[in-house]
């Protein structure tokens, strides 16, 4: 970034000035070392990247801190990219947040390795029961029969719409949607009459796994993956129909705008539903805070349309894990189970920043955004169906980014559909 | 007459002499020791090791350099990035002369447009990169907005496997030139007035006079010019990463990219430093080239 600023005229002011800049970096850079201050006291250091619920975890600190006087926790908030370089590098270097946010995608590369402590002790002690969590989440961050992760919320995948166009085209949107390879099912005929020339779009479809074509490919029947640390099969038929009907949706059915406009990491898919180019746009009940402050028009929310297969969606729910070499386990084991207990869940859930992965504790967030306008239950009942987790496998990091890569052929009618998903497959069962 | 000082007493002298230069040399020197050279030999180092982060690692010895020179994505980076070099470096280096001739002016508010030139360079390589894909969108862009006004259906420029590379390498371009316009201009402006009146008074013509007097004299700021760009362009990274991350396919994975591949998505440090290696290699042989090339044709002397 700064290869021609410094290199050519590299005085001593601006190395001491780099090395100074460098050492408060280091010295400032939270990680676990003995914060124990005087007085019994510990401070926990806990690492998110997300600077919305920054604010609502301010409240679930201070509660723990209140049942726990001698124990205060500091929030660190890094930007996504930076967020999981930084965590990989500390803890190789064995200096790492006490505890942290961790995604069943980076869950993988993290699980095998010793670095997160087992937590069924944590667990057990507290009382709770992880029987009363979302099985998907609870499942994502489960490795060798030992729990690594607190199941901390539900990412659930339903279909936001625009209402202004939605009733602009005369359209009351049915209890249920549904869709068939073939084109039959009233979404398609909806998302058509959604479409205005090349200006607006009933859909998006768009190359983002979770919540798309991993949708597409579950409600039509088929299976990413077998089970965990499985065998991709992509290339099955029922994949593959509904990969194809991805690719349709655009080049056959002309309901939605081509990869060259959606494809990450340029497209611009979420920014198009924002300005109400689409007007149907599959995601992540987590996008409602972000997307609320960005539109113009108001958002409702539908449950993903049925497949032959009925509907499955997927859940991408969050986990809060717990660095293996902390210097204070117990401390950090407290707050793992505070962070677990209803009381913590229900303080995030009930101001609308997550859907508590603890079950039937959503009735707070959906009580939040029903006062703001938008009816949120189809995340709800959505997640109480059928769902599927994203696949993962080992070395899954590096894998997913090529699969997705891959995956952005689907959008761009060049190469065939089969051909792109056997080499999806090759990726994925690589090793 | 003067009485040379006693040998020992000279010697002492230079001693000292010696012992303070190294003591006023030190502050930089650490500087370079620790924060350049030394990560250089780590990376050697690293290099001769099989090292998956978080996992112990082992020494191989070359097996990383036998993998490196049978892996065909590191010589598909290579290539890539040596089409990134091609068209950045000449692109860089004509453009900021020719802004250099430009602005080599009295004109009023001059200052105002050099100044204006060299922002690009001032800005954030990551929020130029970010700004420069909206600008490139093909729906909305300003790009092909601009297009359609004379009725050209603009391209998908960053989703074309043929037009990624050179979209980047234009960003690339316009972020450099300002600042190295600054390089010709200061070169420009110590080619003595008097050359430009004799070759005037022999009736060169202004075209005559830029091939025969200025670009020769010119020399040393394109030597310099050329070396930074080419470094440069070989270390790009930053705009690539934000506007494409190497795709579509791995059209634009450019070498620095498939080290951050290597590094941070596959946790492999060991093949990342291999990787780096090389490439330390190559823009070292192509550097002293440079410098061999340019020594036996440059002039220092204006006089």
């Amino acid at each position: 970034m700064s290869r021609f600023k410094s290199t050519p005229s590299l005085s001593r002011r601006t190395v001491l000035l780099g090395a100074a800049g460098l050492l408060g970096g280091l010295t400032a850079c939270g990680s676990s070392t003995d914060k124990a201050s005087s007085g019994g006291k510990t401070e926990l250091v806990y690492r998110l990247w997300d600077e919305q619920q920054e604010v609502g975890y301010k409240k679930v600190f201070e509660a723990f801190t209140a049942e726990n006087p001698d124990i205060t926790v500091r929030m660190e908030v890094l930007p996504w990219d930076q967020y999981w370089t930084k965590l990989t590098t500390e803890l190789a270097s064995g200096k790492a947040p006490d505890v942290f946010w961790l995604t069943v995608e980076n869950f993988p590369d993290l699980a095998g390795k010793g670095v997160l402590a087992p937590l069924d002790d944590v667990i057990a002690k507290a009382g709770l029961k992880l029987d009363s969590y979302h099985p998907n989440v609870v499942q994502s961050y489960k490795f060798e029969d030992k729990q690594l992760g607190m199941p901390k919320d539900l990412g659930v995948v339903g279909l936001l719409y625009n209402k202004a166009l939605v009733s602009k085209a005369g359209i009351t949107m049915p209890d249920q949607l549904t869709w068939a390879p073939d084109g039959s099912g009233n979404f398609l005929e909806i998302a058509r009459k959604l479409t205005v020339g090349d200006k607006q779009w009933g859909f998006c479809s768009w190359n983002h796994s979770q919540t798309q074509w991993l949708n597409w490919i579950a409600s039509n029947g088929g299976k990413a993956m077998d089970k965990p640390y499985g065998t991709f099969d992509f290339a099955g038929q029922k994949s593959i129909e509904a990969m194809q009907w991805a690719r349709d949706l655009i080049f056959k059915w002309k309901v939605s705008p081509d990869g060259t406009r959606t494809n990450p990491p340029t497209g611009q898919a979420t920014e198009m539903f924002y300005r109400g180019e689409v007007a149907m746009f599959p995601a992540n009940n987590a996008l409602l805070p972000y997307a609320l402050p960005e539109v113009k028009f108001p958002i409702g929310v539908a449950a993903l349309p049925a497949g032959p297969a009925g509907r499955t969606v997927v859940i991408n729910g969050l986990a809060e894990v717990m660095f293996a070499r902390t210097k204070h386990p117990d401390e950090a084991g407290k707050l793992i189970a505070f962070l677990g207990s209803e009381k913590a869940q229900k303080l995030m859930g009930d101001a609308g920043y997550i859907i508590p992965a603890l079950n039937d504790a959503g009735a707070g967030y959906a009580a939040y955004w029903k006062k703001k306008g938008i009816d949120v239950q189809p995340f709800l009942d959505s997640a109480a169906g059928s769902t599927v987790n994203m696949p993962i496998a080992e070395g899954w990091t590096a894998k997913v980014a090529e699969i997705n890569k891959t995956a952005n052929n689907l959008y761009l009618n060049k190469t065939e559909v089969p051909g792109i998903a056997t080499t999806m497959d090759k990726i994925g069962n690589d090793k | 007459m003067l009485k040379p000082a006693p040998r020992r007493g000279r010697q002492a002298q230079r001693q000292r002499q010696t012992l303070a230069g190294y003591a006023m040399l030190a502050p930089s020197l650490v500087g370079v020791l620790g924060f350049l050279l030394a990560p250089v030999l780590i990376v050697i180092v690293l290099s001769l090791f099989d090292w998956k982060l978080l996992a112990t690692p082992e020494f191989i010895g070359l097996a990383n350099y036998r993998e490196l020179f049978s892996d065909s994505d590191v010589w598909h980076s290579f290539l890539v990035t040596l089409y990134y070099v091609l068209i950045c470096v000449p692109g860089t280096t004509i453009l900021s002369l020719l802004l250099s001739l430009l602005v080599n002016r009295k004109l009023r508010g001059m200052k105002y447009f050099r100044a204006l030139l060299v922002i690009p360079w001032m800005a954030t390589p990551v929020a130029m990169g970010l700004v420069w894909t909206w600008i490139f969108d093909p729906g909305r862009g300003a790009l092909n907005q601009f297009l359609a006004v004379f009725g050209i259906d603009g391209p998908a420029w960053l989703s074309s496997s043929l037009l990624a590379m050179p979209s980047v390498a234009a960003v690339h371009i316009w972020q450099f030139a300002g600042y190295n316009m600054l390089f010709f201009l200061a070169g420009l402006q110590n080619i003595p007035a008097a050359l430009r009146e004799a070759s005037a008074l022999d009736g060169a013509s202004p075209v005559a006079h830029f091939f025969a007097i200025t670009l020769p004299l010119l020399r040393p700021t394109m030597l310099f010019v050329l070396i930074t760009n080419v470094i440069g362009s070989f270390q790009a990274f930053d705009t690539i990463f934000v506007m494409t991350e190497g795709g579509p396919g791995n059209s634009t994975e450019v070498a620095t990219y498939l080290i951050y591949d290597e590094a941070f998505r596959k946790y492999d440090f060991g093949y990342a430093s291999t990787i780096s290696v090389l490439l330390f290699v190559v823009i070292l042989v192509v550097t002293i080239s440079q410098f061999v090339y340019f020594e036996r044709r440059t002039t220092y002397d204006f006089s």
